[in-house]
């Protein structure tokens, strides 16, 4: 659709530059690619998510309002990129958890390395497990560690309904909790 | 009497989200409440045990894949031109202008502009900008700057300018660059010299954009072939 409306507001840090913007999006990708494993269940299908949005998010760049935070736009685009076409992430409906040995490649300890792989792939399973609405939630605040208030905004809830999808998560998740 | 808290408010406490105040005395009644307490511990082991095992992920380098495709990837054109500096302060004109309508609004005799046979033509640093740069190139802080480039309904290629105090729409044809619309900046009266005032295209230009384009501005890939065929 076309803008023909002339209401333009201005913002002091308007005029960045594409390289600008392009630059804090490669400051970014670490923390796209973790919220992206996390809600897709795979460290490779977070990977095309994450590309995915980074084209979305600057094939659309207009409609992010300088000043606000780039962060939090991007990660509600991963959010609902991931809605739109999860169904493709989702291999014969069976959620492909796969860490690739270079996406772990934590330096000389081979042995805490494996045991890195074998914690992320019990952690990604047992997250695939909750709807989606409770991973999201719990994903934004225990991994991203943000705030309620931050969380709530890129998903675009009341924070009340954020709270009680994290307590529901976290029932759900309490197995997995070391005992005592 | 104080009541129990709900599993919510636990969570809150075990994220941090709780007022100081309430914090505290969440804490002494844990120290009361051994189940409770418990509950606390467990999701808090469960919360660390997550953030650290995607923690790993963000300590290595992001494939180069991606980095790469946020270099390349398109940036939205209807962004570049918020961007192209200038200000909107011939609004009001907008609607009565038609493309090969030239507003010769502060021209002075200056380097970049050219009289041929009544049509204003580029010429100098303008006309080289026009032919050379792409909008991808970084701009150096002066000289002419490209914005977006397009071809319009008759066939011809077109790019947005800005240079000093002007900016406008040129199109090319068999003699060069025509321009086929100029507008300026306005003076500020504090400093008693020319500068932007603001971050986005003129209406007049926007429009005339609007009006003559045949299709979407060129990404990159279209604006460098374009270049590379001489505009031909």
């Amino acid at each position: 659709m076309e803008e023909t409306g002339a209401t333009v507001v201005k913002h002091p840090d308007m005029n960045r530059s594409a390289e600008d913007i392009r630059g804090q999006m490669v400051q970014l990708l670490p923390r796209l690619r973790r919220f992206a494993a996390a809600l897709t269940g795979s460290v490779a299908d977070g990977d095309d998510l994450v590309q995915d949005t980074v084209e979305r998010a600057l094939k659309n760049l207009h409609q992010w309002e300088p000043g606000t935070r780039l962060d939090n736009w991007m990660f509600r685009i991963a959010k609902n990129r991931f809605i739109d076409t999860r169904r493709s992430y989702k291999r014969s409906g069976v959620v492909a958890v796969e860490v690739p040995e270079d996406a772990l490649s934590v330096t000389g300890d081979g042995a805490r390395a494996a045991n890195a792989r074998l914690m992320l792939a019990d952690t990604l399973s047992a997250l695939q497990k909750l709807p989606l609405e409770q991973r999201e939630a719990l994903v934004l605040v225990t991994v991203e560690g943000l705030s309620y208030r931050d969380a709530a905004d890129i998903l675009q809830i009341p924070i009340g309904t954020l709270t009680s999808r994290i307590a529901r998560a976290r029932e759900a998740l309490a197995p997995l909790a070391p005992e005592g | 009497m104080q009541t129990e808290p709900t599993h919510e408010t636990l969570n809150a406490f075990i994220d941090g989200e709780l007022p100081p105040k309430e914090m505290e005395r969440i804490a002494m009644l844990l120290a009361e409440h051994p189940d409770l307490d418990a509950w606390v511990h467990r999701q808090e082991a469960l919360r660390a045990g997550i953030k650290s095992t995607f923690s790993e992920l963000v300590t290595v380098p992001p494939p180069a894949r991606l980095v790469q495709a946020v270099k390349d990837a398109p940036v939205s054109w209807r962004w570049r031109l918020q961007q192209f500096a200038a200000p909107r302060i011939w609004a009001p004109m907008g609607a009565a202008l038609a493309l090969g309508l030239v507003i010769g609004i502060a021209l002075r005799p200056d380097s970049y502009f050219t009289n041929r046979d009544g049509q204003m033509m580029a010429r100098g640093a303008l006309a080289t900008a026009l032919n050379d740069e792409l909008a991808s190139d970084r701009y150096t802080g002066s000289g002419p700057r490209i914005g977006i480039s397009f071809r319009n309904r008759n066939g011809h290629y077109c790019r947005t300018f800005s240079a000093d105090t002007q900016s406008g729409l040129a199109c090319h044809g068999d003699k060069g660059w025509a321009i086929a619309l100029l507008a300026a900046y306005p003076r500020t009266e504090s400093s008693g010299t020319y500068r932007m005032v603001g971050s986005e295209m003129p209406d007049t230009i926007r429009a005339a954009v609007s009006a003559d384009i045949e299709g979407e501005p060129f990404d990159a890939i279209a604006e460098k072939a374009a270049r590379d065929r001489r505009w031909k």
